[in-house]
């Protein structure tokens, strides 16, 4: 994966040298080449990756090209405030995705199931960076406020620092949820005509416990399998969401480091949201053995 | 203070006098400088991106690097805040306390002040302004050098610089040159302290300017507080700055009318939508200004077609100007040649002089015009000329570079569109490897010096075009030591028109800024220019 990460990035062209003098609008190739030498960017390729994997395993992780600073002094405050955007947005996402989808099953081909179906479709088709340009603009039109632009830390002022993620977290969880509604109706759905269920009806248990503990337990194991890919596409996938709201997290700066080519930075962010994709595999892996005792029970 | 008055300054002043006679540009609500400023409070400034090269202004041709740099520095000699239009008598001084032209123009001497200290308590002396400028010129003994070096062109002409004393420092000049004080007083050249090596400005700073940098917080924002020993008293009036940084720019209006920010960023507002921000916020104070900056077609004259002048020539007369102005600039510029034209700059020809200039008068006649000149070079509707035009894949560059190819289709030239990423424009146009391009220029102070070399002089790094012509070389010579003010005039005149003959780097007009601040904010006046008068020190708020 690392060659992947490192090989992807040489792949774009221009290096950090040409955007530097593209700034100053003029290039000097001897002052070029030695730019690039003091970078370290001259040098064969493979010294390159030899040297970026020697950084990492001494947790150096090499040093940023653009602010010539300790690659993890950049990347470490980002983190933080990517994870909890994440967090919040899919926490919100399951909110109101899970009853959603239970509720439309439920009533399936009533008027609330259309209605509920209406809004997912609709969160399916509004890219999240829409809707927080949306809410921005909304609030800022009708009451002439909107959240701080500088990132408010927990520690310096809770309420504000809620609403700075609140805000963002809605419009992203919004979308998510849409596809969690749908995901959560279609397999309740499905568990609904299964015989066991109907057993529990003819048994005479309350509805709460048939719908709630029996169907969406059984129905779990999909959409804890999506919620597992939205957050994990989110660590990742929040670049405008993250620009729109101007909340300094991974994405955001990511991009900024592609367009800057640089390279330490970038390959470490990527590496970081690749980790980030496999721990929440393993851990949506782990999930199935709790929720599902054929799972637990098999080896 | 004294503030010696040449003849160059004499016509400066008496076209500054005229500008203001026929009126200031749209100025719209400027903030007046009332009479009992107030000290405090700190002002939120908009930063539309991470700064490129940090503090190192030297290093660097963008404002954003300028802009949010500027408070922590200070020049020899600056252009006056509270004036709108910069000229050599807007100009006063920073650290240096008097001046005076010496030798027929060919010595430029500075009294500096005393009692000057760096943030770092270090004293100020000659010795660090004849370091910073013997590093930015590249001399021979020069004990430090920049990385980046874009402006050392606009010192090509400083034989040496000598500090006899701690409080004198002397500018010795090949020839004579009377603008030179201006390139001095560019937000451009600030003075470095010796004992910082110049890398590090691109990570801190230490001037000897009104701020103090604080802190740095990368990709969000910059903080200064009040430097309490500035040397002037009792300025700046503000504790402290706050530039944020937003790269959205619809986030930065809506923070701007929400009052999160105080001011916007130059460069940065349109027409369009500072007038939806002014209809929101009727009280917002929005300023027209020309922040010195041009869309310009590049050529390369040394491939072929456009080794040929006809050729070169035929495209110029294509492209209607003034459509350009309306259609891709939505009137939010004006048409000129190269350099601003008036009541926008001082040196630029007037409406009745680009009338006659191609591209300029009538499209129709100018289209006619474009097709007999191709049929002389042999193309035509059998033999159809075609060109690729290169531009950054952005917005603003391939709005305007739709628009030429569309103006060229119209005289049956077959242009086709090439995009190319930021990192990949500049290694293109300056190895010469593309046909045409759609480009624009930053001009860091409304004087020829600052402009004729570097973007049409032979042999410059920024001469994209590779245009060179000994006529007009000896004219930038010319008019760059001419003493008299009305006949360097005649000659800059003289030479635009020479470079629109030749289309040397057709020109297809200033863009225009809308500058918004919140009329609580003070004492900030915009200039017509993008990098010389954000230092804030006179900068207050009445809340």
């Amino acid at each position: 994966m690392s060659i992947v990460i490192f090989g992807l990035m040489r792949l774009a062209p221009g290096n950090i040298v040409d955007i530097l003098f593209g700034s100053a609008g003029y290039v000097n190739e001897a002052d070029k080449q030695l730019i690039m030498q003091e970078l370290g960017i001259d040098r064969p390729i493979w010294v390159q990756y030899l040297h970026w994997l020697r950084d990492i395993v001494s947790g150096e992780m090499g040093k940023s090209y653009r602010y010539d600073l300790p690659a993890w002094q950049i990347i470490k405050p980002l983190i933080p405030v990517t994870v909890e955007l994440a967090v919040i947005s899919t926490v919100i996402a399951v909110c109101l995705g899970v009853p959603a989808g239970v509720i439309s099953a439920v009533r399936q081909d009533t008027a609330l199931d259309y209605g509920l179906r209406l809004l997912s479709l609709a969160g399916l088709s509004m890219p999240s960076f829409w809707l927080g340009m949306v809410i921005i603009l909304t609030l800022v039109a009708w009451i002439g406020w909107i959240p701080p632009v500088t990132y408010v830390p927990v520690t310096e002022n809770l309420p504000i620092h809620l609403v700075q993620f609140l805000l963002p977290g809605l419009a992203v969880g919004y979308r998510s949820s849409a596809l969690i509604m749908r995901i959560t109706r279609s397999t309740v759905l499905e568990v609904l005509r299964e015989d066991y269920i109907r057993t529990a009806w003819a048994k005479g248990q309350s509805g709460r416990v048939v719908i709630w503990r029996h169907a969406l337990g059984n129905a779990f194991l999909p959409i804890v399998t999506v919620i597992g890919i939205e957050f994990a596409f989110l660590i990742g996938g929040l670049v405008v969401t993250e620009t729109v709201f101007n909340l300094p997290g991974v994405a955001r700066f990511l991009v900024q480091a592609i367009l800057w080519r640089d390279y330490p930075i970038v390959q470490n962010l990527v590496m970081f949201i690749a980790i980030v994709v496999i721990l929440s595999n393993l851990l949506v892996d782990l999930l199935y053995g709790w929720l599902d005792p054929r799972v637990r029970f098999a080896g | 203070m004294f503030r010696p008055l040449g003849v160059t300054a004499r016509v400066a002043l008496a076209l500054a006098l005229a500008l203001a006679a026929v009126g200031a540009p749209a100025l719209s609500q400027t903030p007046r400088a009332p009479l009992a400023p107030k000290s405090g409070g700190v002002l939120n400034v908009s930063q539309r991106e991470e700064l490129p090269q940090g503090f190192s202004i030297h290093e660097s041709a963008t404002n954003s690097t300028v802009w949010p740099s500027l408070p922590c520095f200070s020049n020899l000699v600056f252009f006056d805040s509270q004036k709108m239009v910069e000229s050599v008598d807007t100009i006063v001084g920073e650290l240096a306390e008097k001046w005076s032209w010496q030798d027929n123009h060919r010595s430029l001497a500075f009294f500096l002040r005393r009692n000057v200290n760096w943030h770092d308590g270090r004293p100020f002396t000659a010795k660090d302004v004849k370091y910073t400028f013997d590093m930015v010129r590249e001399a021979k003994d020069a004990p430090a050098r920049l990385r980046i070096n874009p402006r050392k062109d606009w010192y090509a002409n400083v034989e040496a610089i000598e500090a006899p004393d701690p409080y004198t420092v002397v500018f010795r000049l090949r020839r004579p040159q009377p603008s030179f004080l201006l390139l001095l007083a560019s937000g451009y050249s600030p003075v470095y302290p010796t004992h910082v090596p110049p890398g590090e400005f691109r990570t801190r700073c230490v001037g000897t300017g009104p701020f103090r940098l604080k802190e740095w917080r990368k990709g969000e924002y910059v903080e200064y507080v009040r430097n309490p020993n500035y040397f002037i008293k009792e300025r700046p009036y503000l504790d402290g700055l706050k530039y944020v940084i937003i790269a959205e720019r619809s986030t930065r209006f809506a923070a701007l009318q929400a009052g999160r920010l105080d001011v916007a960023m130059p460069i940065d507002g349109s027409r369009t939508l500072t007038a939806q921000l002014k209809a929101a916020v009727p009280k917002m104070v929005i300023t027209e200004i020309n922040p010195n900056a041009n869309a310009n077609i590049l050529m390369n004259t040394k491939r072929p077609p456009f080794d040929n002048v006809k050729v070169r020539r035929a495209i110029s007369l294509a492209i209607d100007r003034r459509a350009y102005v309306k259609a891709v600039e939505q009137g939010g510029a004006v048409v000129g040649a190269s350099l601003a034209p008036p009541p926008w700059g001082i040196w630029g020809l007037r409406e009745q002089e680009l009338a006659r200039l191609p591209g300029y008068g009538r499209p129709e006649r100018d289209k006619a015009l474009t097709r007999a000149l191709l049929a002389e070079a042999g193309y035509g509707p059998g033999h159809p000329l075609r060109v690729e035009m290169a531009t950054r894949a952005m917005a603003i560059f391939v709005d305007f570079a739709s628009f030429v190819i569309d103006e060229l289709r119209q005289v049956g030239v077959e242009a086709t569109l090439r995009q190319v990423e930021t990192a990949q424009w500049h290694p293109l146009v300056t190895r010469r490897e593309y046909q045409m391009g759609s480009n624009f220029t930053g001009l860091g102070v409304d004087d020829p010096d600052a402009n004729f070399p570097e973007n049409y002089g032979c042999g410059s790094p920024r001469n994209y075009t590779d245009y060179c012509d000994e006529q007009v070389m000896r004219m930038i010579e010319q008019q760059s030591q001419e003493l008299d003010p009305k006949k360097r005039l005649a000659l800059v005149w003289r030479i635009q028109e020479k470079l629109e003959e030749d289309a040397a780097r057709p020109t297809m007009g200033w863009r225009l800024d809308y500058f918004a601040q919140w009329p609580h904010v003070k004492n900030l006046i915009p200039h017509h220019s993008a990098y010389n008068w954000s230092r804030m020190q006179d900068v207050w708020l009445d809340r």
